[in-house]
């Protein structure tokens, strides 16, 4: 029987209920990101092509697994790519095409459209793009600026996350503050710190 | 702030413009403007003005290649001397041809960084444009490091505080005429008091 992806909804709340997701590249950090609190694993390097081992052992340790698939490697950003994911068991798929987000719902993965803070005058460009794309989630980079920036965006209708360059508790406490659902980092004493 | 009888020194402030504007300088700072985001006859018709550009932001300017005639045009015909790019080698040749080459470096996560660095020629006169800028703030001292001088912090800074904040760290910073403004009046009122 073939994997079922859970709902958009059931991912959200597992993000919710322990807000610091593992950020990882590839197999590198894999063990610990297993072996932590942290409830979704997100792959953000890597083989793309030979995912759905490391996709069975995430599952095992009853964790959910999200990818990148602008940027694991052997992998196009296209549609067929999106289906390849999903024929691998994958839970979630980021991307920065708006276009795939579609394609990743239709596929019943949950779609994270990733949003970089570049400069003020190109914000209501990206926040446009993510409206006409309703992802599932939006996630943020770098996410250490979202309390920060937060003024300066309009609310989104779907939940944030924050990934880059979150390193410190304290900066986890003020992104969730500034109203993220949760955050992804590669510091591994932060995995699956914030229990709810 | 051109340097008419030396090579082209980075000014610690650049205000960002269209071009389509005229923006000043306050005299009270050490400030230069920077045209992006535009198309090739604003930019021609900026430089021509009698309040021209000392940088530009070579990729985003419509209608201009990101070639060694592009560059020569720039450096040359309009006399814009810093030049900011994301293709190494078109930062090489600006700042071989004495001018100053900026290559845009993309900091939104510590990998990414590393990756973008990567590609980084490292050769005298080539500093780096760190974007988005206020993400300077949350380098720790070793990516700092890694980073090629100059540093232009570009993006997100949007305060006083925060332009002062990354002044600190970086050797210039893009803000918004609006900021400059601020930061101008700011300086004066603090000459006045002291």
């Amino acid at each position: 029987m073939s994997y079922a992806p859970p709902d958009a909804a059931v991912f959200i709340e597992r993000v919710a209920a322990d807000p610091c997701c593992a950020a990882i590249t590839g197999e590198e950090g894999l063990d610990e990101a297993l072996e932590s609190r942290a409830p979704v694993i997100f792959m953000l390097r890597g083989n793309g092509l030979s995912l759905a081992p490391l996709v069975r052992q995430i599952h095992a340790a009853d964790k959910l697994v999200a990818v990148h698939v602008d940027l694991v490697g052997g992998l196009r950003a296209d549609r067929a790519s999106v289906e390849w994911l999903a024929g691998a068991g994958v839970d979630a798929v980021i991307s920065s095409h708006g276009q795939l987000m579609p394609a990743i719902r239709h596929g019943g993965m949950t779609a994270i459209h990733r949003l970089l803070l570049v400069r003020r005058s190109q914000l209501d460009t990206a926040v446009s793009a993510i409206g006409r794309s309703a992802p599932n989630i939006v996630e943020i980079l770098p996410g250490v600026l979202l309390p920060s920036v937060v003024g300066m965006m309009p609310r989104f209708d779907v939940p944030v996350l924050a990934g880059g360059f979150v390193r410190t508790e304290a900066e986890v406490h003020a992104i969730l503050s500034a109203g993220a659902l949760g955050v992804t980092t590669s510091s591994q004493a932060l995995w699956g710190t914030m229990s709810a | 702030m051109p340097e008419p009888n030396g090579p082209p020194r980075l000014p610690s402030i650049l205000i960002a413009s269209d071009g389509h504007h005229t923006v000043n300088a306050p005299p009270d700072l050490d400030a230069g403007v920077l045209v992006r985001d535009t198309d090739l006859a604003t930019l021609v018709h900026r430089a021509a003005s009698d309040c021209p550009p000392q940088a530009v932001d070579i990729d985003s300017v419509a209608g201009l290649g990101s070639d060694d005639y592009a560059l020569d045009f720039v450096t040359g015909r309009l006399a814009i001397p810093i030049v900011l790019t994301r293709r190494p080698q078109l930062a090489g040749r600006a700042a071989a041809r004495g001018n100053i080459g900026l290559l845009h470096v993309f900091a939104y996560d510590s990998t990414g960084l590393r990756r973008s660095l990567e590609g980084h020629p490292r050769s005298a006169g080539v500093g780096s444009v760190v974007t988005p800028g206020l993400v300077i703030l949350h380098l720790r001292e070793d990516e700092l490091a890694a980073i090629p001088r100059p540093i232009l912090a570009y993006g997100l800074i949007d305060t006083v505080e925060d332009a002062r904040a990354c002044l600190a760290v970086a050797d210039a910073i893009v803000i918004r005429p609006g900021l400059a403004a601020k930061l101008a009046a700011e300086l004066v009122g603090a000459g006045a008091r002291g």
